[in-house]
């Protein structure tokens, strides 16, 4: 799993694919940090990482999208599939480098904290459960970005599947109570308020083991399929 | 090292492999031959853990790669078809990923990797971008990744399309080096490459194995004996006359008089019969010098063609014979539709009468 991770790290910062992803959350978190504290004078840090959440809809498929579609259309799967790795490691491996590399955009963001520590004290508790929500709604993109990306052999196809399907669940809540629970947004939401969500940590996480179980499943299936 | 039994692979109801077996030993260096989609690559990709087949077992060094892929995968090398590296990586990065990937321990990663690259003639452009590489440095890096781990076995799908003649050479070179150490198995569409490279061939074709021998046996079983070339010096041209006193020789043709006032023919035998001998003790005895004669001797490629050919007609007749069957079956069919048919028109016309 290791090695899997290290050269996707790796693939992420020699391709522009890193610099994108980091450079686009920076700027729009930056002018939401603009707006919530300058502007508005809002020392809330809770409020500047939900909104940064929504970027997140749109961009974490620029990470996900070329996982295995990218490697089938290059031909490269071949390379790791035949290799004495088990698709699990391979997996996981793709897994926890996207995370590394919003781990690092998140640390970079953390600048805010610093200027938002300087002229008054955010709430310890409120950061944490704020961060923990952050992390476990990054883990569910992520896992449903590579499951998309394991469907299709078009990087841009599992582009589309997964921005849609986040930007869908996002609205689909709003057309009725029904579908609130749908929203991974406000699922997130309840982390915001300082305490530790159980049902909604539970969704998440169920949700993204689900996505890695099945990712798992689809590429034993193509052994067959191919 | 390598044992296929009984491999079938269906994609749905089309059947790219059907029922193959074979047993590559160790060391050994072995061609697998066919035309596009004969199922070379599936084959391969089977052997190798890519895809699974629908039927029948492979194994690799005693593991089956069914039960034990791990270690079987272990044992393996894989360069594919089309060069698929890793363009964003330098040449080192990727041998290095490569070696991670098979799980090379991490004391003796640098020194393998070096080796490899060394051994493939890669350490003038180790840390250049893949991408930068022309067409044959990017083949010998594939071969560098396939090579690093020091697998029991090498796989290597067309390992020189699109190379240039010294590069095919440099390539043919290093894969006999592997001998060695390796046991190789590689598809190629050039046969004399084959032929210079491997002691034994697989001939593949519809995904049905056709032949699995040396190439020198494979090229004997084509060769005629029947047909032979003689260059002779004939100063009295009597040599039609001389050829009808020996009663095995069918025809005789010219095929060239040389500027030297030499004259070269082909001579058919009546039968399978070797009659150099005959030729020899008739001509010389007629004052007829013969300054060669030969053998007219087959290719691999001659092999290869007969092989195909003869296994089309038979599938073409079966699927003739399969469709005549069809047609009769479809005729008695219509046959007794139609007596049914006149029976109930008479049955009704028999009733309307009474009526």
């Amino acid at each position: 799993m290791l090695s899997v991770l290290k050269k996707e790290l790796k693939t992420y910062f020699l391709t522009p694919i890193g610099y994108v992803f980091i450079g686009l959350f920076l700027e729009v978190s930056s002018l939401i940090f603009y707006i919530y504290t300058y502007y508005s004078g809002s020392l809330n840090f809770s409020y500047i990482f939900y909104d940064s959440a929504v970027i997140l809809t749109f961009i974490i498929a620029i990470l996900t999208m070329n996982m295995f579609a990218g490697e089938r259309k290059n031909g490269t799967d071949q390379l790791i599939m035949t290799s004495p790795k088990s698709i699990t490691s391979i997996v996981l491996g793709k897994f926890f480098a996207a995370m590394v590399v919003v781990i690092i955009t998140e640390i970079f963001s953390c600048v805010y904290l610093a200027i938002i520590s300087h002229f008054g004290t955010p709430d310890a508790s409120t950061l944490g459960t704020t961060l923990l929500g952050f992390i476990l709604l990054t883990m569910a993109y992520i896992s449903f970005g590579e499951l998309a990306s394991s469907i299709t052999d078009q990087p841009i196809i599992a582009y589309i599947i997964t921005f849609v399907f986040f930007f869908g669940s996002m609205y689909i809540s709003n057309l009725s109570d029904i579908f609130s629970t749908i929203s991974f947004m406000n699922l997130y939401e309840k982390f915001v308020d300082g305490i530790i969500p159980i049902e909604e940590t539970v969704a998440l996480v169920t949700f993204t083991v689900m996505c890695i179980i099945l990712t798992i499943i689809i590429l034993q299936r193509r052994k067959n399929l191919k | 090292m390598i044992k296929v039994e009984n491999v079938t692979k269906k994609y749905g109801n089309f059947v790219a492999v059907e029922n193959i077996s074979f047993d590559i030993e160790e060391g050994e260096i072995v061609g697998f031959l066919g035309k596009n989609g004969a199922g070379k690559t599936t084959t391969m990709n089977m052997i190798t853990g890519y895809i699974e087949p629908t039927q029948g077992r492979i194994e690799i060094d005693g593991y089956d790669m069914n039960k034990k892929p791990k270690k079987a995968k272990k044992q393996i090398g894989y360069m594919p078809e089309g060069v698929p590296i890793y363009n964003d990586l330098t040449v080192k990065e990727f041998v290095n990923y490569m070696a991670d990937l098979k799980g090379v321990k991490r004391e003796h990663k640098k020194e393998e990797v070096q080796k490899v690259i060394k051994e493939t003639g890669l350490t003038d452009v180790q840390n250049t971008l893949n991408r930068h590489l022309s067409r044959g440095y990017k083949q010998r890096v594939s071969m560098a990744g396939a090579l690093v781990g020091n697998p029991k076995v090498l796989i290597l799908d067309e390992p020189t399309v699109g190379l240039d003649p010294q590069q095919v050479k440099q390539i043919r070179d290093l894969i006999k080096s592997l001998r060695k150490n390796h046991t190789v198995l590689l598809s190629s569409h050039i046969l004399s490459e084959v032929s210079q490279i491997c002691e034994k061939v697989i001939i593949i074709d519809k995904g049905n194995i056709l032949a699995i021998d040396t190439p020198k046996n494979l090229e004997d079983k084509v060769s005629n004996k029947n047909i032979l070339t003689v260059t002779v010096e004939d100063t009295k041209d009597n040599i039609n006359e001389v050829v009808n006193k020996i009663d095995n020789i069918k025809d005789i043709k010219l095929i060239s008089e040389n500027s030297d006032g030499t004259k070269q023919y082909t001579i058919f035998a009546k039968d399978d019969k070797d009659i150099r001998k005959e030729i020899s003790e008739t001509f010389a005895k007629n004052e007829i010098t013969i300054l060669e004669l030969k053998k007219t001797e087959a290719t691999l490629e001659d092999a290869f063609l007969q092989l195909i050919n003869n296994y089309s007609k038979e599938d073409d007749d079966k699927s003739n014979k399969k469709n005549k069957l069809n047609e009769d079956k479809q005729e008695v069919i219509k046959e007794i539709k139609t007596k049914s048919d006149k029976k109930i028109i008479e049955k009704q016309d028999e009733e309307g009468g009474k009526k």
